[in-house]
């Protein structure tokens, strides 16, 4: 039980928290780097943590309601939806921060309000499950207390990765650090599709597609340094041909937007 | 990183966590295993234990524990069982381990032959309990790790308070280090690692220290001097007038010329007098009021001269200050006032007593003064050209009178003054404590 509770929960938290601190230090990097952008006031975060706390617990209350929608496959769809306005707000957030299209005050706003959609909707996704599943083990109580030092492990450890991966990108020098983050940004953009597109071909919607490659032998989804990897660039041990496609696609759409690349190259001066 | 002690506590912490806890993840599986060994050689050890029972005195419904499910075969039949155990064989006959699912469990089954009684032992103990009891004993070691992160979190930040001391230490002393004070920081008990920092910075004051002197000594020096040529100068000019014609605009430019640069060096001797250095412990108690009224007495001619009204409000106020420093300031301000003050305007003193602190308000209403001149007048050699009457000036008399006022720990500010048009200058004083 322990170890299940570990994988499940660092799952969660470990995604969560690396792109809390991605975002962290591209909103710190752009407001040092261009005049014209603005860091997103740290009132948002706490915002965007406490509205999706709040959320995780409404969605896991109103999960056996949620499990009845589109013909029982309800969590499925929600959560895809979800994730997608994730990647969407995410995209946009970005090319808010340096956008000088809008006034400061307006811009300022959407940035945060999009930063808010992102954190908000990614905790109370990942929370959710979380409570879930202990809400399931709270019927056995000798899983108990395994659950809970799982879960107590997990938090730390994806906490922990958080704020390693936060000071390491602090640590570079800012450009490239920028770039980094920009770089990871878009691999969280294409993992997130790629998941909109399993949980979219679990719940029938999409059709299933052959599996790509199977390398559990070499690095299994259920290690610590598997989930890192998960959380990092989306890394799957037996992934579809449509998440594949799904993740590729989702990035190139964002490289090749004309305003991610001018920001691109404008980090460089 | 905006805070040395906050990326220490959080990076250290962070990083013992991290290995901390993964540490007991990597060893989780092994040590389940050699739990599981465990528990199977005390299966073993139980199933010979069953073999040595007296076998008349077991009956069907007998029971070795709670976990320990058994059975005893002779020649196809079943000699004795425990309650947990089924009527056919919970293991196939075959010596050693396996597994089995009887009784709504799963059974990890371990089966022997006895050869001297030639009968099959088989024992059996419940998975899910041998799992739970396996996890608790490799938990048991996983406990005191994630109890001890905040106990860590609470020494780190401790330890790193601790060793920020000296930082902290030698910032306070560099605040609370006097504007003149230009003395070296100490090294005793300095840190090797903030020895260079302590180093430079009193190589900083000793550059500081020896600039500030040459300006002194420049200034000083350049103001007595030029004192003497131009009282000389001032004696030829009188002696010149008594041979041309001192009415002539020529005449009158070389006057106000001179006229000037006495002015100039005068102001100059007392930027000098009143700079921190000099200001030494020639501080007095003072009626600041008295000491106005004194001045004002002093200084009536010049205002009667432009026909302008000079008044003195308020009362007795004690204070703590250098007198002619105070007088100084006073008269720059009673100067400058009448300078930027149309010929028949009105110039107000006031000296009130407030809230642990003593107010001194000299207002006029002239043109006053605009909002980007504001920001510069206190600088040194920084002239406001407010209306044609303006007299002879260098930019130096409010450059004075800030310098004063930081002496006395006082703080100056321009406004706009109470008779609808003119500035207002405030200088607030720390009152004498009365005990």
């Amino acid at each position: 039980m322990f170890l299940d509770a570990v994988i499940l929960v660092l799952q969660e938290v470990l995604e969560a928290a690396l792109l809390l601190s991605v975002l962290l230090v591209v909103n710190q990097l752009l407001d040092q780097h261009f005049t014209s952008s603005h860091r997103v006031a740290m009132r948002w975060y706490g915002a965007a943590l406490l509205t999706g706390t709040a959320g995780a617990a409404l969605m896991a209350w109103a999960m056996p309601a949620l499990s009845q929608w589109f013909d029982y496959v309800g969590p499925e769809i929600v959560n895809a939806f979800m994730q997608l306005l994730i990647v969407v707000c995410l995209y946009v957030h970005c090319l808010l921060l340096q956008s000088t299209l809008l006034q400061r005050r307006r811009r300022d706003l959407y940035a945060g309000l999009t930063l808010l959609v992102v954190i908000a909707f990614g905790v109370a996704r990942e929370g959710s499950e979380i409570l879930l599943y202990i809400d399931g083990i709270m019927g056995t109580p000798a899983s108990l207390m395994p659950v809970l030092l799982g879960t107590g492990v997990a938090t730390g450890i994806g906490v922990s990765a958080g704020v390693l991966l936060y000071y390491a990108l602090v640590a570079l020098p800012s450009l490239v650090a920028l770039r980094t983050g920009m770089v990871l940004l878009v691999l969280f953009a294409g993992n997130m599709a790629a998941q909109v597109i399993l949980l979219l071909t679990q719940a029938n919607w999409l059709p299933y597609s052959p599996v790509l490659w199977d390398s559990s032998g070499l690095l299994t989804e259920f290690s610590v340094s598997g989930q890192l990897l998960y959380a990092l660039v989306g890394y799957e041990a037996t992934p579809s041909l449509a998440q594949v496609g799904g993740y590729i696609a989702a990035m190139l759409l964002i490289i090749s937007t004309p305003l991610f690349r001018r920001c691109w190259r404008s980090i460089r001066s | 990183m905006t805070s040395i002690r906050r990326f220490l506590l959080a990076g250290v912490l962070a990083a013992l966590t991290l290995f901390s806890f993964i540490a007991p993840l990597r060893g989780y599986r092994s040590s389940m295993a050699e739990v599981e060994t465990l528990f199977d050689a005390h299966l073993l050890d139980a199933s010979k234990l069953v073999a040595n029972l007296d076998m008349a005195r077991i009956t069907r419904q007998s029971q070795l524990g709670d976990n320990l499910a058994f059975q005893v075969w002779e020649d196809g039949k079943l000699l004795a069982a425990s309650s947990q155990a089924p009527s056919d064989h919970m293991a196939p006959l075959q010596q050693g381990f396996d597994f089995a699912n009887f009784d709504g469990y799963r059974w990890r089954t371990y089966s022997w032959f006895d050869e001297s009684t030639q009968r099959w032992i088989m024992a059996a103990e419940r998975t899910d309990q041998r799992f739970a009891l396996a996890e608790n004993v490799v938990l048991e070691t996983v406990l005191p790790i994630l109890l001890g992160i905040p106990v860590t979190g609470l020494l780190i930040w401790l330890i790193v308070s601790q060793g920020l001391k000296p930082l902290t230490q030698l910032s306070s002393d560099l605040q609370k280090k006097p504007a003149h004070d230009l003395s070296e920081l100490p090294l005793r008990a300095t840190p090797k690692e903030l020895v260079p920092v302590v180093n430079a910075v009193n190589g900083l004051i000793h550059r500081l220290g020896a600039a500030l002197e040459r300006e002194k000594r420049l200034s000083a020096d350049a103001a007595h001097e030029l004192r003497t040529p131009i009282t000389a100068l001032k004696i030829q000019l009188h002696n010149l007038a008594q041979e041309v014609d001192a009415g002539s605009e020529s005449f009158r430019q070389l006057e106000q010329g001179v006229e000037r640069m006495g002015h100039l060096v005068e102001q100059l001797m007392s930027l000098y007098r009143t700079s921190p250095e000099q200001f030494t412990a020639d501080c007095t108690d003072i009626d600041l009021h008295a000491l106005a009224q004194e001045l004002v007495a002093r200084m009536y001619p010049l205002f009667e001269a432009r026909q302008q009204t000079l008044e003195l409000l308020g009362k007795r106020c004690m204070m703590r200050g250098e007198p002619f420093a105070l007088e100084t300031l006073l008269a720059n301000l009673l100067t400058n006032a009448s300078k930027y003050t149309p010929l028949g305007g009105r110039v107000q003193v006031n000296v009130e007593a407030g809230d642990a602190v003593v107010v001194l308000k000299v207002q006029d209403n002239g043109a006053g003064i605009s909002a980007e001149d504001k920001a510069r007048i206190f600088e040194r050699f920084y002239r406001v050209d407010r209306s044609s009457n303006a007299g002879p000036g260098c930019g130096l008399g409010l450059t004075i009178v800030q310098h004063v006022a930081a002496l006395h720990q006082a703080t100056v500010s321009v406004h706009a003054s109470e008779f609808g048009s003119g500035a207002a200058f405030t200088v607030i004083f720390p009152a004498l404590m009365e005990t």
